[in-house]
């Protein structure tokens, strides 16, 4: 199964980046329909290319925030009705996710992605993203919260509950959706 | 309350239900050592040279022994040049005859890059191949380093499942939020108490720090705990277990300090001492080293702070605070590096290091009574 999670998540980033580029070009829905289907194919018929190969390599573990901000993009450019994060909130993330990074390399003294491999932090982490969905009215990020832990459960991709809802991508996506925002 | 609220509400009860079922599975994690019992030395002393071996070009370094009933194996990599494509893990294996006599069998590749590449779900590209290691958790298994792209600081370490001679299955350990990228191995793992193992590992980049790795009864990583210093890179954590709850870790600085550096826990590895220099003068290299009788410590080490050209054997009988040369390893051309030491099965000592500047690999067994007569 987690070669079928991993090849799953490559897919989405696949259609996401063809839908993207397409965009360009054609409007929705034909560009979504295209990032399908190329997404689709590049996973069936090309995974064992060089360039597929390398982007698992490269990439993985997906987890659930990166091809769920990719599938929620793409709704959105479809008319389906998506609440936009607010620019303090990805602020907040940004360091916030800066904050863990650093620490993971060292540059803290304390090592918060070990608390990804415990059932009881990691209990305590989903309900506060749960409670923030509450709050704010927010129901994608309780999704990938309580999804993130459900497959971390299951143990079919990392065994670190971080690895499904946070990836490194993240940092220049919601970087330069801020500037495009702030200028 | 609108559906967005009764949407996360359901999921917050989800996730309670989850956590439950979580928190009711785990089984935590015991931190109490496998104390350390070496044999008495009682045969005559023995130390004889098993393994010779050297390459006409490119690389063979960084061995590492697998213990196995039938006789130990040494794998290595091996290829035109270190971090490039052709490099693949090799190994030899060692068997002892009625009469006694160690004999190496033809060295032969292992494990190729593409082949483990083919043993990850969903396949990956593996670009070359480093320090490897048993893993002693499981049987016929290995943790590889493994470049998929970038260097060493970008290398992630593999579990790796053999089967006939070939990986059948292969998955990254889940070490770092940065793709699980900059973890490599170097020594053998440390066992616990309950049987388990744990893995020394580090990693390389930014402020580098050693670290243990604890595994889940499936092997997947459950913890991880460092061993950091204070203006040091320590990397290679060579760890020595005391008793039960104490145990020493050796570093080696990879900022060129000149000195091995020690760690110390007690309280079975959940935490470490602040990296501290050792009075050893040492190049930037690893050391080994292994418990023996009478509650000493034996380490191969280079035991100067300048290059790596000679390999020693030295004792300590102060759990690592102060050592005395035993032995010099014949000298050959080139730098001695990358020791490993391990426990055979009958009692003897395996020490394996690669030698001529990486170009070749010797590898000796002692016994417990060679040591004692130092």
């Amino acid at each position: 199964m987690s070669g079928v999670l991993a090849a799953g998540g490559l897919g989405v980033l696949v259609a996401w980046v063809v839908f993207a580029l397409a965009g360009w070009f054609v409007a929705a829905p034909l560009s979504v329909w295209l990032g399908g289907v190329v997404g689709a194919l590049a996973v069936l018929l090309l995974r064992d290319t060089v360039p597929m190969r390398g982007l698992v390599a490269l990439l993985a573990p997906f987890g659930v925030m990166l091809p769920a901000l990719a599938l929620r993009h793409m709704a959105a450019r479809l008319g389906l009705p998506v609440m936009p994060f607010g620019t303090v909130d990805l602020l907040v993330f940004l360091v916030a996710y800066i904050v863990f990074l650093a620490s993971a390399m060292g540059a803290l003294p304390v090592d918060i992605y070990r608390l990804g491999y415990a059932p009881f932090p990691v209990a305590v982490l989903v309900l506060a993203v749960c409670a923030y969905g509450l709050i704010t009215g927010n129901w994608f990020l309780p999704l990938v919260a309580v999804l993130g832990q459900a497959l971390w459960i299951t143990g079919w991709g990392s065994s670190n509950w971080f690895d499904y809802v946070t990836h490194v991508l993240l940092v220049p996506m919601a970087a330069v959706t801020l500037v495009l925002r702030l200028f | 309350m609108g559906a967005v609220h009764l949407v996360v509400l359901a999921l917050t009860l989800l996730s309670v239900g989850l956590s439950g079922y979580a928190i009711w599975r785990d089984s935590g994690l015991e931190w109490s050592f496998a104390v350390p019992a070496p044999p008495a030395p009682e045969d005559a002393p023995r130390f004889e040279t098993v393994f010779e071996y050297s390459v006409d070009q490119g690389i063979a370094h960084s061995p590492a022994i697998v213990v196995q009933d039938e006789g130990p194996e040494i794998v290595w990599f091996q290829g035109s040049s270190e971090a490039r494509p052709d490099v693949a893990i090799h190994r030899v294996g060692l068997t002892r005859d009625d009469a006694g006599q160690w004999r190496a069998g033809p060295p032969e590749p292992y494990i190729t890059s593409h082949a483990l590449g083919d043993g990850f779900v969903p396949r990956q590209l593996v670009v070359t191949l480093g320090n490897t290691i048993e893993n002693e958790g499981a049987e016929q298994s290995l943790y590889a380093t493994v470049v998929s792209v970038g260097g060493w600081a970008m290398a992630s370490i593999a579990d790796v499942r053999m089967q006939d001679g070939r990986p059948v299955r292969a998955r990254k350990l889940s070490l770092s939020p940065f793709l699980n990228r900059s973890f490599l191995v170097k020594s053998p793992m440390v066992e616990y108490a309950d049987g388990s193992f744990a893995l020394p590992a580090y990693f390389e980049m930014g402020s580098t720090y050693g670290a243990l790795v604890r595994f889940d009864a499936e092997g997947r990583v459950r913890d991880q705990r460092r061993m950091t210093g204070q203006g040091i890179k320590p990397i290679q954590p060579m760890i020595v277990p005391l008793d039960a709850s104490r145990a020493v870790a050796f570093l080696r600085d990879f900022n060129d300090s000149g000195r091995i550096y020690v760690s110390r826990t007690e309280d079975g590895g959940r935490s470490w001492s602040k990296a501290g220099a050792t009075d050893i003068a040492h190049p930037n290299a690893p050391v080994a080293a292994l418990p023996v009788a009478g509650g000493r410590i034996l380490m191969a080490m280079n035991g100067s702070g300048g290059d790596a050209n000679q390999l020693h054997l030295a004792l300590s009988e102060d759990e690592g605070e102060s050592w005395r040369m035993i032995h010099t390893l014949e000298k050959t051309r080139g730098e001695a590096r990358y020791p490993m030491l391990r426990r055979l099965p009958d009692g003897d000592i395996l020490l394996a290091y690669s030698q001529g500047t990486k170009t070749g690999l010797r590898a000796v067994v002692m016994n417990e009574a060679w040591v004692a007569a130092q």
